[in-house]
């Protein structure tokens, strides 16, 4: 790690030793492990060890950004004094200065239980075991065609200095199991499904033999599955399909979005435009959470926040550049972990209160205008029969506008799913339009 | 992570762009002697720090437990990048991505590494880990690395990248952005991102080859904002390819600007089309997403080698009526798509997917090639020294059909016209796939009407080819800037079609 600190800051020395006024650099290291089984086989090993250097240059006004993979100091003496020289032939842009300092101070010193020294221990064989096992539970029916299980495991490493006094570190490890069953349907259909999980702490994981009875229910689930009727309707997302959702309602909320014109929210914050239920907080301390971290890309101190409360906004993401050009005050311009404030009911019981309507468990395609919120998105799930997931359904869309849709929330689950960095519950809707037959 | 064999492909983003160096510092000190189109090995081992005796000693080592074949696959790129928003440009950023990859392969297993650190300890270490792959005895390793003589590239510059002038970038990011502004007083913003980058590749194989290639790429992208009557709408096109400076004339600028600009005014009138099954015409050119995700990834010859395709035993089937043809080709000079040779170093060619009709040839790598006991197709790519090659499409287009885009407009009662899109993706097993309108028309009673917006489309793939009832004699390819995403890696690919029509398929529409 002090020889990731010490690489930061002499890149920093050399860009300021060569004309600039001011630089960011980071450095980093990785490492990645992979292994796969297919039908009983190792299919893949995989293995990385990365590093990298990134440099941002301020001078005079003039702004540029540099990152290289290629560290041989002969090289790297040049792609810094390059990087300067670059910068000095821009425009000047009256917008562009470095983070205030005054926005470092206040950094949590809380232990974000990011790293498990057990991650870096797992040996190649203890992977394919966990694949095996996985793998072979995938197969516990006549009709699969082909079952494929991974194991994953990483750790990440970085430090970044800056001239305006920021210095800072951080270091991660995740874990990860997947699998994937492919079984016969008529028609030649092959549908596939799929199971994954993930933590920072290899304990956490669950029984890997688990995951392959996950991922083959999923697959045999949608064996039938036909075209649902177009139809406005009742909509229970899994919380497994909700990132995808709140990732596209909350896109466009950023000062850079705001700047260009290109954000539904611009001007919004405080009106109740969503529903009273949706309550949306930024969460950088959380414990071991995929987006935890002290600072953010710009050396700004992380602070939980509010981002929708009730149904109404109630914080734009500010960077610093984008801040001062929209005119709204520098607070941190990237989410962290965003949580969805949980209700009272796990999706069987949101399940059994929904009066027929799909439940979607995952999304195939589809956009939405981060202007105007407009989406449309292609849809897999199954008819809500008497309160429970009936017939599988595909090839069908829902279209409409978020605004519109998150307007018309009416439950929000106790159950998020936790392998991510937007934590969503189960979330229902009325009143959505489903495209079908 | 997410394990999925939904395959998606993006217009593209303006995301992490790679590199930087003597082009765009022209005028900053000392050129490194990387702008002829071929350098010759030697040039390369200078350029990577690497010898032939040094490329030997870690081709045993991956080799050191048995092989059927293997491959190191060094990469160089450097990437050029800038934004220009409120007419400033107003951020530049350079890239340079270096490393090498290393790939064991055994029957259907493979073994691999990568690593940034170009020393040959560093590459024996990332060897030995590719190796564990294999259990069995040393392959032998070449005796020596034979230079792969090569016709024309296909992608030669008039003036090569890393000779191009900054002031000469930022001239025509300029020239965009006034001409977008100049189109209409209802445009607000314009931001022209641009990114251009030179790829040199180092292939050495296990049975002697050395290959190389310099791989051009560029893509300017013209986002609007225009705002009316207290309503914001924004919108943007692309103009991409294997191309030089010269590609950015004045008359493509002035294309682009007004392509952008049109789009985005469009859509104060556009509306949402009724929910449900109904015809659908496709644009020629861009509607070529409908071959990528209905066709193309279902044809790649690993999902039917694993047997988890929809296409898995229709070769030789009829898919669709006799005068549909599917090709996807790495001929094309310039296109996005285009390759001399894919990444394991077979020529590229094209290669006819849907011949009249009949499903004719998946899309091999060396190793589905083997499989089947066919040629590969020169379809073995990867998105960089990161990662393994797999079969992948390349430029994918349909030939012309029987009739004109007239008749396939009027004999339309009830259906929509799509012209641009923005994503689409595939379910391999399933065949379900999507692709997402940004920009279209209703179609009534035989005449193209009101204009349309954000629609997703959904349908089945073998169906939607059996749904194509008409094609007109229009095809081309699309000049935008396509990426193809399968397994985490992102390739660039070109896509095209002819006017057709699709006699169904599922519009997310909305009803009254």
């Amino acid at each position: 790690m002090d020889e990731l600190l010490d690489r930061a800051r002499q890149a920093v020395a050399d860009a300021r030793a060569g004309g600039a006024t001011g630089a960011w650099a980071q450095a980093t290291r990785s490492r990645k492990s992979e292994l796969s089984v297919r039908d009983g086989a190792v299919e893949t090993v995989r293995s990385a060890t990365s590093r990298g250097l990134s440099l941002q240059i301020y001078a005079e006004g003039r702004y540029s950004a540099h990152s290289t993979t290629d560290l041989r100091p002969d090289r790297l003496a040049r792609f810094v004094s390059d990087a300067v020289a670059l910068t000095r032939l821009l425009p000047v842009d009256p917008f562009r200065e470095m983070p205030d300092p005054a926005l470092f101070a206040g950094r949590s010193a809380a232990d974000l239980s990011l790293v498990d020294p057990a991650v870096g221990a797992v040996s190649p064989e203890q992977r394919e075991a966990w694949a095996r096992a996985m793998e072979a539970r995938c197969h516990g029916d006549s009709r699969v065609i082909s079952a494929t299980a991974g194991v994953t495991d990483e750790a990440h490493e970085g430090a970044a200095a800056s001239s305006n006094g920021f210095e800072g570190s951080w270091s991660s490890t995740a874990a990860w199991l997947s699998a994937e069953v492919t079984v016969r349907d008529a028609e030649d259909k092959r549908p596939e499904g799929s199971w994954y999980t993930g933590s920072r702490r290899l304990s956490a994981l669950p029984d890997a033999a688990s995951l392959g009875d996950k991922a083959l229910a999923e697959a045999l689930s949608r064996l039938g599955s036909r075209k649902g009727p177009t139809t406005k309707a009742t909509m229970v997302v899994d919380p497994r399909a909700g990132s995808n959702l709140i990732s596209r309602l909350l896109g466009p909320n950023n000062a850079g979005a705001i700047a260009q014109g290109r954000s539904f929210w611009a001007g919004k914050i405080g009106q109740r435009l969503l529903s009273p239920l949706l309550t949306i907080t930024d969460e950088p301390l959380l414990a071991g959470g995929f987006g935890s971290r002290h600072f953010d890309g710009e050396g700004i101190a992380a602070r939980p926040r509010d981002i929708l409360r009730e149904g109404a906004l109630a914080t734009h993401y500010v960077d610093t550049y984008y801040g001062k050009k929209a005119k709204l005050s520098v607070n941190g311009g990237s989410p962290s972990n965003r949580v969805v404030k949980p209700g009272m009911a796990d999706l069987g019981a949101l399940l059994r209160q929904a009066h027929g309507g799909v439940y979607v468990t995952s999304w195939l395609g589809g956009n939405a205008d981060p202007t105007t919120l407009d989406f449309s998105l292609g849809i897999r799930g199954h008819v809500i029969e008497d309160g429970k997931p009936g017939a599988p359904v595909g090839e069908m869309n829902v279209t409409g506008n978020l605004a519109t849709l998150f307007a018309g929330l009416v439950a929000v689950g106790n159950d998020p799913w936790m392998p991510s960095s937007t934590l969503v519950p189960t979330l229902v809707f009325e009143g959505v339009q489903f495209s079908g037959a | 992570m997410t394990p999925s064999r939904r395959q998606v492909l993006r217009a593209a983003a303006a995301g992490a762009t790679l590199v930087s160096l003597p082009g765009f510092l022209a005028g900053c000190g000392p050129k490194v002697a990387l702008s002829t189109p071929t350098l010759g090995a030697n040039a390369h081992f200078a350029l990577f720090g690497v010898d032939a005796q040094g490329l030997a000693g870690v081709m045993a080592e991956l080799v050191s437990s048995g092989a059927d074949a293997a491959d190191l696959y060094f990469q160089y790129t450097r990437t050029n990048a800038a934004t220009l928003e409120d007419g400033v440009v107003s951020s530049a950023s350079t890239t340079v991505d270096q490393g090498v990859g290393l790939r064991v392969v055994v029957g259907d297993q493979t073994g691999y590494a990568y690593t940034e650190d170009l020393s040959v300890e560093a590459m024996k270490g990332a060897a030995r880990v590719a190796a564990s792959i294999a259990r069995g005895k040393a392959a032998l390793p070449p005796q020596a690395f034979t230079p792969v003589g090569q016709p024309a590239s296909r992608y030669t510059l008039a003036l090569p990248w890393s000779e191009v002038q900054l002031p000469q970038r930022l001239e025509r990011m300029e020239r965009l952005a006034a001409l977008a502004k100049a189109q209409d007083p209802a445009v607000e913003k314009v931001v022209v991102s641009w990114s251009d980058s030179e790829e040199r590749v180092l292939i050495a194989t296990l049975d002697g080859r050395l290959l190389e290639d310099l791989r051009p790429m560029s893509r300017v992208w013209c986002q609007v904002t225009a705002r009316r009557n207290g309503v914001t709408q924004s919108n943007s096109s692309n103009l991409a390819g294997r191309r030089g400076i010269d590609w950015y004339s004045d008359t493509n600028l002035a294309t682009l600007a007004k392509q952008a600009v049109d789009r985005t005014l469009v859509l104060f009138d556009a509306r949402r089309p009724p929910a449900g099954e109904m015809p659908v015409v496709l644009a020629a050119g861009a509607s070529g997403i409908l071959l990528h995700e209905a066709v193309g990834h279902g044809m790649e010859a690993d999902f039917n080698r694993k047997n988890v395709s929809i296409y898995a035993d229709m070769i030789g089937r009829r898919v669709a009526p006799e005068f549909v043809t599917v090709v996807d080709d790495g001929t094309p000079n310039h296109e996005r798509g285009a390759l001399n040779f894919d990444d394991e170093g077979t020529p590229a060619q094209r290669t006819v997917l849907v011949d009249r009709g009949i499903l004719a040839s998946y899309m091999h790598d060396r190793m589905s090639a083997k499989h089947y006991g066919v040629a590969p197709t020169g379809s073995g790519r990867r998105e960089s020294f990161r990662h393994p090659p797999l079969p992948r499409m390349r430029c994918t287009y349909m030939e012309n059909g029987p009739h004109s885009r007239e008749e396939i407009v009027a004999s339309v009662q009830n259906g929509i016209i799509a012209e641009t899109f923005t994503n689409g993706q595939v379910q391999i097993g399933a065949g379900d796939y999507t692709f997402y309108i940004k920009n279209g028309w209703l179609i009534e009673g035989g005449k193209i009407t009101a204009p349309i917006k954000d629609v997703n489309i959904i349908g089945n793939g073998p169906e939607a080819l059996r749904n194509v009832t008409m094609a007109a004699n229009d095809s081309q390819l699309d000049t935008g800037g396509w990426t193809c995403g399968k397994d985490g890696q992102g390739v660039p690919v070109s896509q095209g079609l002819p006017t057709i029509l699709v006699s169904r398929m599922t519009v997310g529409g909305v009803n009254g």
